[in-house]
């Protein structure tokens, strides 16, 4: 009986997800240009992706922008949750605009960040002249390329986090709040004692979504910064498709997204791990 | 009332410049669109335009088939909502309320085709939807994503906190499990349905990667294709461009307005305690 | 309608063109006899067209269709637009889906890769022996891999100096009115630093190989005498004194503080809004920037020849068509291309669009550009210094590969510290790999 609810599913995913992936674990075993012949190589693509230093490279980068990335919009996510889900003035309001960006498309947001951010006359420079600092090379300088697409991805992601979060809160009954404030817990207190500990599963559901988000970055690469300058915001996602359709080169691009693929799905089962252990050793959440 | 002055100033102030900086890249969309064109590559940048381009929006629908693309994308939005969300609430169904043999392998095996980048299978979907002869057709769009592992996972996080008993008890009323589903399910789940809608429309509004490699005419173009047909013109127009990426926002900016309160509401009823 | 399509072949031929050419169409078409087919002589034929572009090429190009099927009234040629930054993701995919557009339109530096794989199909059948001899060389060389056509040429652009009037009056600097008197590489540098110097600008000039299209740095490599590959079209020469030179020189506009970083190769910077508002007094742009300079600029502003070191080299822009292997009626498509490239359809084309024919009986002749003919004389004339070894070169099926390393090297030179030798010797190592040598 079950098989009827999941019949539909399971069609459309095997067809559109589980047979593509099949298909791209074949195309990984083949030199293919895309539009010429394929030949068989065997593994070859695969061991090429051990010695070749620019998928280090984009390893390490991407890395860098999931480090700096997600535990920003995790944090900036908590604090306006929390700040938001007080009775204030303009909350709704203020709700509604921290949001808004997770509604605004890829490519509209790469539209408008490259005009933010550009050198020569972007408005962040003016307003940074304005007041009397000095501009900064924000797409084209290789120590801030990539601090300029975290803070892009920031804008972008802390809307949702927010909402998570705020949803999460909402579910913590009011009671612990006020047996703690007859206890005489300052707010402080009440946040590490209650908040924190009861906001654990939103987090760790933020954490496997934005990490998984952050390994798959590439409107905002190719837009803004198109992997450079030099090497410096060369992510995996944007150096496969440069692989796939820049040098055509399709046997290795699809190798290397294997390669992805598998190492997002270690990172998950881990990390899935991880937090049943800890959810067990809490007593089961 | 006496939370409201117990809330901390300094906290609200943090809290505004915050919502000042999230708004201000809108903003600039917004100022961009609506200045005369000679302006927009000012080497210093005016806060304000000079004067108000309104007529730069208008343009937008004059000069291009901008209407045809909205509704290109509200049609596939549509249709993919009403597929997605009713087949990924009966497999949710299945996976939180019944036992079968190999569901948890096949659970992993879904949930894990949300860490494939599309960039990995855009060669290869794109010709499983050729074989079908799906290229532009919106159907080429919608069928690929339906089978949409987010959804799966959140109906069934969901439904596994749906007590047991009322299932068995319509079962005992001898009723069939699609009428079970039908009946007594799916009444239970309205505030996990309305974040799925809503999340699921915004998600195909935005798509663009995919209908990119199946859309070639442009009478089938999706408003995000619209949006980068513009900006890809070497002789770019900027104030057409912010003005439809305006214009490309504001349908998912209303609808997250109204729909505020009760999103938070959905999501927190779902299985995120 | 498949049927309708592949019947209606040869009878496209049939008008308009003399009875040897018929004859030919006939042979080519293979040997499913005429009689048959012609029975359904006004069958309807559609094709389609993939193209990017800005507005006033697609309305070139619609132009040119029009005029074709008042000829043939039988064959309907539906145009699909495509930005360029997925221009090439979006062919490559249809292609490897056997369903890409009847014909789509390429750079010269593409064709190899195409033909190599035969994904487009061998024009020569479908045209006269000599066809090539009326094209300018380096266009012809560029769409013929192992002898045969695999693309009708049909425009090129060229890009030259664009310099800002005001300016170069204020600081008393004259350009150039003739190819011959074009700047050498010594006075471009020393010009540069006197707009930064003495006009107060904060930057000088940049030349458009943004969004990694580095092979628009070849030009400095061939002015400099310089090449990127042996005659064996395998072993490479960057490292070689010429091309260390050429890097460094290139290197010092963003050493020196005259080109902004954000002028470098894989960036997305313009910089044409950069001249635009005066941010730069001179830039190396392309033919097919007026009509932005037109819409965005107000100063007033003109061009002026490539500099040029030991020879004068420019770069090979523009672009042909191919048909693709996926196309029924390789024939009618093929008719079409020919009267793409015709001289009258040239002539139009190049006029309404504002891109410079490669016939070479048009070079010389005034084409009325409607708007500033005076800087199109400049780029045509620029565009007769394209170097054949530039052209063959990037026409090799692997340049995409080489052209990938390129800017990834270039780029570190230009945005970081790695000095010309280390560059010249990355890359060279690159190209080894690429080419096996």
């Amino acid at each position: 009986m079950p098989y009827i609810f999941i019949a539909p599913n399971l069609l459309l995913f095997s067809l559109f997800m589980l047979f593509p992936l099949c298909y791209a674990m074949f195309i990984s075993l083949h030199d293919w240009d895309l539009v010429g012949d394929t030949s068989f190589a065997g593994l070859a693509n695969y061991s090429r992706l051990v010695t070749d230093p620019l998928f280090w490279t984009a390893l390490r980068q991407t890395l860098l922008y999931a480090g700096g990335a997600v535990p920003a919009s995790l944090a900036l996510g908590m604090l306006a949750a929390v700040g938001l889900n007080q009775r204030m003035p303009g909350r709704i309001f203020m709700r509604s605009i921290f949001f808004m960006p997770v509604v605004v498309s890829g490519v509209a947001t790469a539209v408008i960040a490259s005009w933010l951010f550009n050198d020569n006359y972007g408005v962040i420079n003016a307003l940074l002249e304005r007041a009397g600092l000095s501009r900064v090379n924000w797409l084209s300088s290789p120590s801030w390329a990539l601090p300029s697409l975290i803070i892009t991805t920031l804008w972008l992601r802390v809307g949702f986090c927010m909402i998570i979060y705020l949803a999460a809160l909402q579910s913590i009954p009011r009671t612990y709040y006020e047996a703690a404030r007859i206890d005489g817990a300052s707010a402080l207190q009440q946040f590490i004692h209650i908040t924190w500990p009861l906001l654990r599963p939103a987090t760790f559901l933020l954490l496997i979504i934005n990490v998984i988000y952050s390994f798959h970055v590439f409107d905002l690469v190719f837009v803004m910064t198109g992997g450079g300058p030099g090497f410096s915001t060369t992510v995996l996602v944007q150096y496969i498709f440069n692989l796939a359709f820049a040098s055509s080169e399709m046997g290795y691009a699809s190798a290397m997204g294997i390669a992805l693929y598998a190492l997002i799905l270690a990172f998950t089962v881990l990390q899935w791990l991880a937090g049943r252990r800890s959810e067990v050793a809490m007593g089961g959440g | 009332m006496a939370r409201i002055r117990s809330f901390p100033l300094v906290a609200w102030l943090l809290l505004a410049c915050g919502t000042l900086v999230m708004a201000s890249p809108i903003y600039w969309m917004l100022a961009t669109a609506l200045r005369p064109r000679a302006e927009v590559f000012a080497a210093q940048p005016s806060l304000w335009p000079s004067r108000l381009v309104w007529s730069n929006i208008g343009a937008v629908f004059t000069q291009y088939p901008t209407l045809q693309w909205l509704a290109n994308t509200a049609t596939i939005a549509v249709i993919a909502v009403a597929i997605t969300v009713t087949i990924n609430l009966a497999c949710g169904y299945a996976f939180a309320k019944f036992r079968f043999p190999g569901r948890d392998v096949l659970f992993f095996l879904i949930l894990s085709a949300l860490m494939i980048p599309i960039q990995v299978i855009l060669v290869p979907e794109f010709l499983v939807v050729s074989w079908f002869g799906l290229l532009n057709t919106n159907w080429g769009v919608i069928l690929p994503r339906c089978a949409e592992a987010f959804g799966i996972f959140m109906t069934r996080q969901f439904m596994l906190s749906l007590p047991d008993e009322l299932i068995e008890a319509g079962r005992l009323d001898g009723a069939g499990e699609l009428q079970i589903f039908w009946r007594i399910v799916l009444p239970l789940s309205r505030p996990l349905i309305a974040v799925l809608v809503v999340f699921t429309f915004m998600w195909r509004w935005n798509d663009f990667a995919w209908p990119l490699v199946v859309l070639t005419d442009q009478q089938h173009f999706t408003i995000q294709q619209g949006l980068n047909l513009l900006k890809g013109d070497p002789n770019p127009n900027w104030p057409h461009i912010m003005s439809l990426a305006l214009i490309s926002i504001a349908p998912m900016l209303a609808i997250f307005v109204a729909c505020q309160r009760f999103i938070v509401q959905g999501v927190a009823n779902t299985g995120l305690k | 309608m498949s049927k309708s399509r592949i019947s209606a072949g040869p009878q496209a031929f049939a008008k308009g063109t003399g009875r040897r050419d018929l004859l030919k169409y006939t042979l080519a078409a293979g040997a499913a006899g005429i009689g048959a087919r012609s029975a359904r002589a006004q069958a309807p034929v559609s094709l389609t067209m993939a193209i990017w572009g800005d507005r006033t090429s697609e309305i070139a190009h619609r132009n040119v269709i029009a005029k074709y099927q008042q000829q043939k009234p039988n064959v309907d040629i539906k145009l699909e637009v495509t930005p360029f930054g997925q221009f090439y993701q979006q062919i490559d995919t249809r292609l490897a889906g056997r369903q890409a557009p009847d014909m789509f339109r390429i750079q010269y530096q593409q064709v190899g890769r195409y033909a190599n794989g035969r994904t487009v199909v061998d024009l020569s059948p479908y045209l006269p022996a000599d066809y090539g001899s009326a094209f300018m060389p380096a266009m012809w060389q560029a769409v013929n891999y192992a002898g045969k056509a695999f693309a009708m040429p049909y425009h090129t652009d060229t890009i030259a100096l664009f310099y800002n009037v005001p300016l170069f009056e204020k600081l008393g600097i004259v350009a150039p009115t003739s190819l011959d008197k074009s700047w050498t590489w010594a006075e471009y540098t020393d010009i540069a630093r006197r707009i930064k110097k003495d006009g107060g600008l904060p930057y000088a000039t940049a030349m458009i190989w943004q969004t990694s299209n580095a092979y628009r740095w070849l030009p400095f490599l061939y002015q400099h005498g310089g090449r990127v590959l042996e005659d064996d079209f395998k072993t490479p020469l960057i490292g070689s004194r010429l091309g260390i030179e050429t890097i460094a020189w290139t290197q010092s506009f963003f050493k020196e503080g005259l080109s902004p970083a954000s002028t470098s190769i894989k960036s997305n910077e313009q910089p044409q809004n950069l001249f635009a508002n005066g941010t730069l007094g001179m830039y190396l742009g392309g033919d097919w920037h007026m009509s932005f300079l037109r819409d965005n600029m107000t100063t007033p502003w003109n061009v002026t020849y490539m500099p040029r070191d030991v020879a004068m080299a420019s770069d090979m822009g523009g672009n042909c068509i191919a048909v693709s292997r996926d196309c029924k009626v390789p024939e009618v498509a093929a008719d079409f291309l020919k009267f793409l490239a015709s001289e009258q359809s040239m002539r139009d084309f190049a006029r309404d669009g504002a891109l410079l024919p490669i016939r070479t009986s048009l070079a010389h002749e005034n084409l009325q550009y409607s708007y500033r003919p005076d800087a199109m004389k400049v780029f045509i004339e620029q565009a007769t210094t394209i170097p054949e070894n530039l052209a063959r070169t990037v026409g090799l099926p692997i340049w995409s590969r080489i052209n990938q390393r390129l800017a990834d090297q270039l780029d570190l030179a230009f945005t970081s510290d790695q000095s010309a030798e280390t560059t010249a010797r990355n890359i060279d190592a690159a190209i080894r790999v690429i080419t096996g040598a």
